[in-house]
């Protein structure tokens, strides 16, 4: 009645053309003009390698896709997140687990660990560590504050993110000087052009699966945006379902902050301005905000191309500057709101 | 044999004591008034029927089977539960709120058949919710809030709806108008009804079993209808009060607070 895969497929096509538009028009952005006519002659142009083919395929549009594999993942986790710590500012960023995937992520290029498992990198592993961690520990910390307070849990997410940022600043500090340039810039967030054609294709394999499990959750997150004792009573299973939700969120939040640090309130603005327009639906709220997501991320990380050109900001700058003013006011209207908010 | 039985559960908060060894039964189609004073354990006890805490001994059985054998799913089957003052933090409509209990009553669908549409659409019609479907729940009133919530737990199909205070902070007509909802229910779609309240007047009026919960645990379950005696009320709630009939009904009106220590008991 109100969703059908037919209303659902045409909002899905609908963001992915607005993703695709977006990436189209970014990809003739940037520091050094080109034109797509140039481009669209090919690698070779009489004789000479094409200068405007190298800059677009081989620099311009592998960042593209991994900056929209980040915001994918990120505004993906940020619906994940809201929904069952059923607060509406919530963030991988604000509660603090970007910084606990950071972390360890840090830890494995600091011990310089290089091994593998089933080829998943060791960056990615304990990336993927310690979100989990510390997602595990503000839902405990949120839960023990109490469901009725909305700022407590976001208090909780702050101190764990302060904690565990000034734990990454000591770790800089004791490192060597050769890896505290490139791990600072990384921690801001950036994206760089380096990653190999294999990394992107498993990344984006990896979010596309993790934007399908959480499609599929879609009706168990709307039961628990009610709450853990209404869904459970309307059938649902809430700790299992929370423990796979979370396990999907932090997984992509880690594999998001491993491509490019922390890149902060992709998942805290794109979720509400689809909810605006598409309503709260997570089944439809989940892909959409990952293609929303993606072409955010796209276009955050053109600005922070060109806006200083030719030096470079790091995207997440480019994210806070946004995020920040909007996250105060949507505290300001939650805060407002609380009459009718959760008990 | 009972639709439900409950027999000697004890629950406790820590080393609070909430529910000592109570045992009662509910038969299919009856409708059953849980009452008592705050802190007496009404919340624990729906809680209990639920399926959301678990007593420390005793059973609770449903249909013949134990509650702990039945999945979470299952239970949500048999126990469709009401709350109170319930709002999701996102601005779901009333239809897609209504909705959520087809998923595991329907087949587990990542989208709703139109049996299960049909279904929601029965269940806003039976509760006069469907003229506002399309409005977001947090821009209703509370007793229209609450009709949605009693359509979401028709459209859940169970035998039994649980409510817990279904009528706190309604004005008179909707008050009226939810036991009025929750009567036809009984008769017409014969469903069991277990409702909490503290309206002495209506559940007298309304129900026809009562079970009282003190606050010192002594309990009360009355099987026979027609009202609750004036001493029994004022025991249980510690009050003193007058009882007579109006128009054919029994009304009791507190008047004061017993003196427990005066033997006022």
């Amino acid at each position: 009645m109100d969703l059908t895969p037919n209303k659902l497929w045409i909002r899905i096509l609908a963001a992915t053309a607005f993703l695709f538009a977006a990436i189209a028009v970014c990809l003739l952005i940037g520091s050094v003009p080109v034109s797509l006519f140039d481009a669209l002659r090919g690698p070779t142009h009489d004789g000479q390698s094409n200068i405007p083919y190298e800059i677009i395929v081989h620099y311009r549009l592998p960042r593209m896709v991994l900056a929209a594999i980040i915001g994918a993942a990120l505004a993906a986790s940020g619906c994940v997140f809201q929904a069952i710590l059923r607060n509406p500012l919530a963030d991988p960023y604000i509660l603090g687990i970007s910084s606990g995937a950071g972390l360890g992520t840090l830890a494995a290029v600091l011990l310089g660990w290089s091994w593998t498992v089933f080829g998943m990198s060791a960056m990615m592993l304990t990336a993927f560590a310690g979100a989990l961690a510390t997602t595990w520990l503000v839902w405990g910390v949120g839960r023990a504050a109490g469901r009725a307070n909305i700022t407590g849990l976001l208090l909780a997410g702050v101190v764990v993110n302060a904690f565990l940022s000034s734990v990454i600043m000591f770790l800089t500090s004791i490192a060597r000087a050769d890896q505290v340039q490139t791990t600072m810039f990384w921690l801001m967030g950036s994206i760089s052009e380096m990653q190999q054609v294999e990394v992107i294709a498993a990344s984006g394999l990896l979010t596309a699966a993790g934007v399908g499990v959480l499609l599929r959750l879609g009706p168990s997150l709307n039961m628990l945006s009610f709450g853990a004792d209404e869904a459970a009573a309307l059938g649902l299973s809430v700790s299992r379902t929370c423990a796979a939700a979370f396990a999907v969120a932090a997984l992509m939040t880690s594999l998001a902050v491993c491509l490019g640090g922390l890149v902060g309130f992709v998942g805290l603005i794109v979720p509400h301005a689809v909810r605006l327009v598409a309503g709260p639906d997570h089944r439809q709220l989940i892909p959409v905000s990952a293609l929303v997501g993606a072409a955010f991320v796209v276009i955050a990380d053109t600005v922070a191309r060109v806006v200083v050109a030719p030096a470079m900001l790091p995207v997440g700058v480019v994210t806070a500057m946004v995020g920040g003013p909007f996250f105060l006011i949507l505290l300001v209207r939650y805060m407002r709101n609380l009459h009718w908010q959760v008990k | 044999m009972s639709l439900i039985e409950i027999k000697s559960v004890s629950f406790a908060y820590g080393t609070q004591k909430v529910l000592d060894k109570l045992s009662f039964s509910v038969q299919e189609n009856d409708f059953l008034a849980i009452l008592g004073p705050n802190g007496a354990g009404k919340t624990t006890l729906v809680h209990l029927l639920a399926g959301l805490l678990k007593p420390q001994s005793g059973r609770i059985q449903i249909d013949g089977k134990s509650i702990r054998a039945y999945s979470r799913a299952e239970l949500a089957g048999k126990i469709a539960m009401v709350r109170q003052g319930t709002t999701p933090t996102f601005g779901f409509t009333v239809r897609q709120t209504v909705m959520m209990a087809r998923y595991f009553a329907g087949g587990r669908n990542l989208f709703e058949t139109r049996q299960d549409c049909a279904i929601v659409e029965q269940a806003l019609e039976m509760t006069d919710t469907r003229r506002f479907a399309d409005r977001p729940l947090h821009a209703l009133s509370g007793g229209e809030r609450q009709r949605v919530f009693i359509a979401r737990a028709l459209a859940q199909q169970t035998p039994v709806l649980l409510l817990d205070e279904p009528t706190s902070h309604l004005d008179l007509k909707h008050q009226i108008g939810i036991f009025e909802l929750l009567k036809n229910l009984r008769h017409n779609e014969r469903k069991t009804v277990i409702v909490v309240s503290h309206d002495l007047n209506l559940v007298q009026h309304y129900a026809e079993m009562y079970l009282l919960l003190a606050d010192d645990g002594r309990t009360l379950y009355q099987r026979d209808g027609g009202g609750l005696p004036a001493a029994t009320i004022e025991s249980f709630f510690g009050v003193t009060g007058v009882e007579g009939t109006l128009a054919g009904r029994k009304v009791f009106v507190p008047t004061g607070i017993a003196d427990r220590h005066n033997g006022v008991q």
